[in-house]
């Protein structure tokens, strides 16, 4: 019936890698097969589940789910992301919020159901890909199959005639395929080889490494950090849980495990340009560190910039923001001074770094002082208001709102630097000029005296330690390649049979065949293969024919000669 | 380093200019369908046997009777080649019967079964066949309308890679640093991609579904989204900026035109199985000029192939960028997010071609979804969606 037909004891390793598809096939046809008809059992629907999960419908269907589940992460706000946008999504829709919070759709790549479908695709694909190394582990030592009988019936085929005998032509051809680095094997009057072993070795690679990669990540959730730390121009900080502003551990990291290192900021600049469109964008960030690797290491300095992290001991710091921190001296009722410190202000408009920060001066006498104030790096005026046009500081002005009182930093829950508990407090009525550098006011009834005295820089910066990264890097890259490999490696059997022909002349016939039609460009190579066949063959009374032959004494013979009319 | 203001001109008049020659260029493609030489109605039915012996319609014909028996060559181990090699199986049988009706380009296509065309494709595009058989020697393929077509599309192109190539230099950084200069890139790629497809396999008729959607693109990139040159943000003055974004855009240009081969991949099907049904006259339509379904979905496959890789490099190029930018190299940024998407549904395809019950037409849905989670991360996530890649200079 087909000329392909292969010896009943022939085993061929590769079938068995096949692709998945025909697992599914086995699994919805053989259904009933593990405890014979009707008899399903526990064992049966566990295998039957099994199968199910490994097929490749299944698989198709997990990975499309994994697209569909993403989209809402990318819709909605992520907690893990941006967790003020999840604040103001809650203000602006106080019904639905709470609704999409249970389905964790403010946190969908942690949510479970997404786990579930990740953790299911990759079990599914390892149900599928390990079973099929073991295969290509065995496959790798077995040889190609037999020459079909009938070789004019593959895709590809070429026939010629030599004057040397049957054998030693298939020797000659056997010499050309084997410097080809074809894996021969030969029969009586036939010879077979295959090559292209890599595709499949690609594939599995491919899959192996997102399986590898799902490990990398794993790894920098359970041993990696991630810290946030705001720091002033000429202060610095040690590398420790109480000195980090936001600290995020991973499940299997503690307090010990960080890094010792310190960090100082000797000096930050910004580069901004100065005209055309896109006036006022930053053009470079340089923040002029001094750093030691711990107690005792020596100090080293570094310029760390965007996309020019510090590494320590395998910890990155980068720089991801910066702004201003007024310098403010406070003189209380008593006449002592009280406060003199950078106070950081954070951007609340971009464009022209306008910033908001408070000032908490707890042991001011006979009250607490507490201020709240505006910082514009530069200021005009625009209609009776200040503004800042620029993000350099050309025409700093810093703006208050003063208040006296009982700060409420002695007892109650804990505080943010950035507000101020004006429950306790009473506003003084100050003048509403705002200072220059080196400027003061008075406070009224003898509270004392502000002095904004100049303005430091601030960097912020984060710290991530994530020994993920290089294994994923790594998975990455087998990924990439192993997708090359299954992509453009062709594998591919080439059949060769010798055999006397009427005229006393050994007829050669060629056929190849290819496994995918992915790659393409087998047919070039076929001809390639079969010339140079045929020329090793040559010189020995040729008379060569290109065509291949009409297969004769077949069923499909008959219908090739109605076919060109 | 401040903008050259003088190329930057010469970029935006090149690039005019470009949009001016590939509307010409869409015009005579659509000229060609509509007014070009076509094979006669003699040639007719010869062109028409490939079209259904590759349509799997059990035909009286070599190729079909092969087909049969090598899917039971399954059992051999080329259970995946079953169908995929049925292709060049009856190309053979392509070059046979189209061989007796105009002369095929390939060498040797005249004698039955001589194995597959050097050429490939050409002898499945019957039509193209026989243009190229006129053209006598000539690169340029036969008929006026198509010849205008190619060389107003070679000289857009021209126009084209030396507009980008002036808003590169203008600027001092590759071309491709916020929404504008992207999507002329892009389109640039698909241009590139799209020529050399069909001078290779003279598939003309492609021209049509090709040069619409970069012409729509390009001219809307002019027009809506024109950008001055400037100087791009600080988080983007890394070298990463040539590696992840050159990967990204080569392969968004890749897949516009695996993207508009499936759009022909499903009319030329529909077509097919109008024709197979009885429905649809073989002789009539402007998709019977068209290749084969099998040719087109081949076509496809193969340009996704070839981008896929890219794109996940692209991705990869990205992580790393992201590591050493921001300090962690994933973290479901919105434009991440949806690349992540976009590689999901195309490895969809990709596994969904290779999978029985999947071929043909619901690949091709699949990947035209994969196409429209591209185009929604590059406008969609860029002008709705705030994250740390919004840097497509809009407001």
């Amino acid at each position: 019936m087909t000329g392909l037909r292969v010896p009943p004891g022939a085993k061929h390793p590769d079938e068995a890698t096949a692709q998945r598809s025909e697992q599914h096939a086995a699994a919805a046809g053989g259904r009933t097969a593990p405890g014979g008809p009707g008899v399903f059992g526990v064992l049966g629907w566990l295998r039957w589940a099994w199968r199910q999960l490994t097929s490749m419908r299944t698989a198709l269907v997990l990975l499309f789910l994994l697209a569909v589940a993403s989209v809402p992460g990318s819709v909605l706000p992520q907690q893990g992301i941006d967790p003020q946008s999840v604040q103001q999504y809650y203000a602006s829709h106080p019904s639905l919020a709470p609704l999409l919070a249970r389905l964790s759709l403010f946190n969908v790549f942690a949510a479970p159901w997404f786990a579930a479908i990740y953790l299911l695709l990759f079990l599914s694909l390892a149900g599928c890909v390990v079973p099929r190394s073991f295969r290509l582990a065995r496959s790798a030592r077995a040889l190609p199959p037999p020459a079909p009988r009938n070789l004019a019936r593959l895709p590809q085929s070429a026939r010629h005639e030599t004057g040397l005998a049957p054998g030693d032509a298939l020797d000659a051809a056997a010499a050309v395929l084997a410097a080809r680095r074809f894996r021969l094997r030969t029969g009586d009057g036939w010879l077979s080889a295959e090559k292209g072993y890599r595709r499949e070795v690609g594939n599995l690679l491919f899959h192996l490494a997102l399986l590898g990669l799902l490990g990398a990540v794993a790894l920098g959730g359970l041993f990696g950090y991630k810290a946030d730390r705001l720091l002033v121009a000429g202060s610095s900080f040690a590398n420790t849980v109480t000195s980090l502003d936001e600290f995020h551990p991973g499940r299997a990291v503690s307090a010990v495990d960080l890094q010792p290192f310190s960090i100082a900021l000797n000096r930050f600049t910004a580069s901004y340009i100065t005209s055309g469109a896109l006036r006022g964008q930053p053009s470079a960030f340089d923040a002029y560190i001094r750093y030691s690797a711990g107690p005792g290491s020596p100090t080293r300095p570094y310029d760390l910039r965007v996309n020019h992290p510090l590494n320590v001991d395998g910890v990155k710091v980068f720089l991801i923001g910066h702004g201003y921190a007024p310098v403010f001296k406070v003189t209380d009722g008593t006449g002592r001074v009280v406060f003199d410190q950078a106070v950081p202000f954070i951007a609340v408009q971009q464009s022209g770094l306008t910033s908001e920060g408070v000032v908490k001066v707890p042991d001011a006498r006979p009250d607490q002082l507490g201020f709240a104030g505006v910082f514009l790096p530069t200021a005009v005026d625009a209609g009776g208001q200040l503004e800042s046009i620029f993000p350099a500081a050309e025409n700093p002005r810093v703006s208050l709102v003063a208040y006296a009182g009982n700060l409420g930093m002695n007892s109650g829950p804990s505080q943010s630097v950035y507000q101020l508990n004006t429950a306790g407090l009473r506003k003084l009525p100050i003048s509403p000029r705002p200072l220059a550098p080196g400027q003061s006011m008075k406070l009224p009834d003898g509270a004392g005296t502000l002095t904004f005295t100049g303005y430091q820089p601030w960097v912020s910066l984060a710290i991530t330690y994530d020994p993920g990264t290089l294994p994923a890097l790594l998975a990455g890259v087998a990924a990439l390649l192993g997708l090359l490999l299954s992509f453009f490696v062709r594998r591919r059997r080439m059949f060769v049979r010798a055999y006397p022909g009427a005229d006393g002349a050994t007829v050669v016939d060629v056929a190849g065949l290819v496994r995918s039609d992915a790659g393409g460009g087998f047919e070039e190579e076929f001809e390639g293969l079969a010339e140079a066949l045929r020329s090793a063959h040559d010189g020995h009374d040729v008379t060569a024919d290109v065509t291949a032959p009409a297969p004769a004494g077949t069923d499909s013979s008959s219908r090739t000669d109605t076919a060109g009319e | 380093m401040s903008v050259n203001f003088g190329l930057a001109q010469l970029s935006n008049h090149f690039l005019i200019c470009t949009v001016l020659l590939y509307s010409l260029a869409l015009l005579a493609y659509a000229g060609d369908f509509a007014f070009g030489r076509h094979p006669s109605k003699g040639e007719t039915p010869a062109a028409e046997v490939p079209e259904l012996v590759a349509a799997g319609v059990p035909a009286a014909g070599v190729p079909a009777a092969s087909v049969g028996a090598r899917s039971g060559s399954a059992a051999a181990g080329y259970e995946s080649a079953g169908s995929g090699s049925a292709g060049p199986g009856s190309e053979s049988a392509g070059s046979e019967s189209a061989g007796s009706g105009s002369a095929g380009p390939g060498p040797g296509s005249g004698s039955a079964g001589s194995g597959p065309d050097p050429t490939g494709y050409a002898l499945r595009l019957p039509a193209s066949a026989g243009q190229g058989g006129r053209s006598r020697g000539s690169w340029l393929p036969a008929g006026s309308w198509v010849r205008a077509a190619l060389v107003l599309s070679a000289l857009g192109l021209a126009a084209h890679v030396i507009g980008v190539t002036t808003r590169g230099l203008a600027v001092h950084r590759v071309p491709w640093g916020d929404m504008y200069e992207f999507v002329t890139s892009v389109t640039c790629v698909a241009a590139i991609f799209f020529l050399a497809l069909m001078i290779r396999y003279r598939a003309y008729y492609l021209g049509l579904f090709v040069m619409a959607p970069v012409l729509l693109a390009l001219g809307l990139a002019e027009t809506v989204i024109y950008t001055p040159a400037g100087q791009i943000a600080v988080a983007l003055q890394s070298y990463w900026l040539a590696i992840h974004v050159t990967a990204m855009t080569l392969a968004s240009g890749t897949f516009v035109v695996g993207a508009a081969l499936a759009v022909v991949y499903l009319l030329t099907d529909r077509y097919a199985r109008r024709v197979a049904a009885g429905r649809q006259s073989a002789s009539v339509g402007a998709f019977r000029l068209l290749p084969a379904p099998e040719v087109i979905d081949r076509f496809a496959y193969r340009t996704v192939m070839f981008a896929f890789p890219i794109w996940t490099f692209g991705i990869m190029a990205g992580a790393i960028w992201a590591d050493t930018a921001w300090g962690r190299y994933w973290g479901w940024d919105p434009t991440e997010t949806w690349a992540f998407i976009t590689w999901v549904v195309y490895a969809c395809f990709l596994h969904a071609r290779a999978t029985a019950g999947w071929r043909g037409r619901r690949a091709a849905y699949i990947q035209l979804i994969g196409f429209g989670c591209l185009l929604f991360n590059l406008l969609g996530v860029s002008i709705f969606i705030t994250g740390l890649h919004s840097y497509a200079g809009l407001s």
